[in-house]
């Protein structure tokens, strides 16, 4: 399932094979792949695969909410989920609505339930190994906007409680930037590549109880990075503003958020040195 | 790992063999319809909305942080690192009496407290988790009285047998070997 592709699978591209061949000539690859590719196009029948697609319009409350199906033909689709919507959207049904932006996994506008796995559309390759129907769901536990599109409000709205830049009093010494060390700067890897597309927060049963209240791993993984910087002078502020029972301590390490965070970034692991951090 | 991840339904439908394109059809509508029924007798428990969500509510202005509620490292960081303590106290306290061999009946009563303790604070956590202050109050306030008093019990209930009868190691041994 593309969806669950392992890190290293992610890195090196899942199309291509770990251990590939190595071509004779590289510069003829290109023109021997353009040939293959039009040989397949027109010599093989077409790769039907269908998408069960949620669909709800707030122009019409009262229907409920329903899943519908658009076939494509998938030697004319891009590899990627989000390039089946988009061609849904082109060729079948303008109507269907859905966030979308730089479809290169860095916007976090496309963030959406594939197959029972929150996800960055346009980093989810559509399965091509088995012709079960593929199934898109907003994200879970969210107010729906329309069709695949969710109310983010109140994940914004938290992301701006932990207050998430800066704070500091002293002046640089030497009156410019604020410096840090190499192993102070390594501290914030793996927590400022978060892209905030809420796919871990979405993903967490103890959000979907308690999101009114419980900050969500998203949230508390931003948090973690301005605990952990250097820079900062507002630590003690930051950590008091989690030391209550709901904001941080409603995470039961479920780490579901690891599991399904489409940049490979791991939100259990803050949440558990926040905790340490904050245990004596 | 894609196969548990994929839903039975989903599972059941892709592992059908590829046959001509009719009878694909046919045999995968059959084998939905078998799974749903399959499903549906499974799931013997009736459904119900309990909680159901709220129509979306946003305090102030969509501009505005979410409210910080104060600080309170009792219920937060001191209650953690407790619960910790006590859980990682759990391990030898269970292990050295089976593997000293003795009875110490000070390290039994300490060795039910701990458990105690830990149970409370267990089903503390799924009553913050599942009965929200926020939406049912009064419920939640039950709930804790109740857990409260249930604690209580067991507590009076676990000191009579560790002064009237054997105590929990002892029982524990004998229910083992017999």
């Amino acid at each position: 399932m593309a969806a669950l592709r392992s890190t290293s699978a992610r890195i090196l591209g899942a199309s291509r094979p770990v251990f590939r061949v190595a071509a004779p000539v590289r510069g003829f690859a290109n023109l021997a792949d353009a040939a293959q590719e039009s040989q397949t196009a027109s010599g093989s029948e077409s790769k039907l695969k269908t998408f069960q697609i949620y669909r709800w319009n707030p122009d019409t409350p009262t229907e409920k909410p329903r899943m519908q199906k658009y076939t494509l033909d998938l030697n004319k689709t891009g590899p990627m989920v989000l390039d089946a919507l988009i061609r849904i959207k082109n060729e079948l049904d303008p109507t269907l609505t859905f966030r979308r932006s730089c479809r290169e996994g860095i916007c976090g506008s496309c963030a959406m339930n594939i197959n029972g796995t929150n996800t960055l559309a346009c980093l989810c390759r559509i399965p091509a190994e088995d012709s079960a129907e593929l199934k898109i769901y907003p994200l879970p536990h969210t107010y729906v906007v329309k069709d695949l599109v969710p109310d983010l409000t109140q994940f914004y709205k938290q992301y701006k409680s932990i207050k998430p830049y800066l704070q500091r009093d002293t002046p640089s010494p030497d009156g410019k930037e604020y410096r840090q060390s190499k192993v102070d700067r390594k501290k914030l890897d793996g927590l400022y590549e978060c892209i905030l597309c809420a796919c871990c927060s979405t993903s967490c049963p103890s959000y979907w109880w308690n999101s009114e209240e419980y900050l969500g791993p998203a949230i508390l993984l931003q948090s973690y990075r301005w605990l952990a910087d250097s820079r900062d002078e507002r630590t003690a502020e930051r950590m008091d503003a989690l030391n209550n029972s709901m904001s941080l301590y409603r995470c039961h390490t479920i780490l579901n958020c690891t599991r399904t965070c489409p940049k490979g970034l791991n939100p259990g692991l803050a949440i558990a040195q926040i905790k340490k951090e904050m245990a004596f | 790992m894609a196969s548990i991840a994929r839903s039975a339904l989903l599972r059941q439908t892709a592992a059908f063999p590829k046959f001509s394109v009719a009878t694909q059809a046919i045999a995968r509508q059959s084998a939905i319809a078998n799974s749903v029924r399959a499903t549906a007798a499974f799931h013997t428990t009736a459904q119900r909305a309990l909680l159901p969500p709220l129509p979306q509510h946003v305090d102030g202005s969509v501009n505005d942080p979410a409210p910080v509620p104060a600080p309170s490292p009792s219920h937060g960081s001191y209650h953690w690192t407790f619960d910790r303590l006590v859980a990682a106290s759990l391990i030898p306290l269970t292990i050295t009496p089976f593997a000293a061999g003795s009875l110490n009946p000070a390290m039994d009563a300490f060795l039910c407290a701990t458990i105690l303790i830990h149970s409370h604070t267990g089903f503390q956590q799924i009553i913050i988790d599942y009965v929200p202050t926020r939406r049912v109050p009064r419920t939640r306030k039950l709930f804790t009285w109740g857990l409260n008093a249930a604690t209580a019990v067991v507590g009076l209930a676990l000191y009579e047998f560790e002064t009237t009868d054997v105590g929990i190691t002892e029982a524990i041994k004998r229910v083992w070997s017999a």
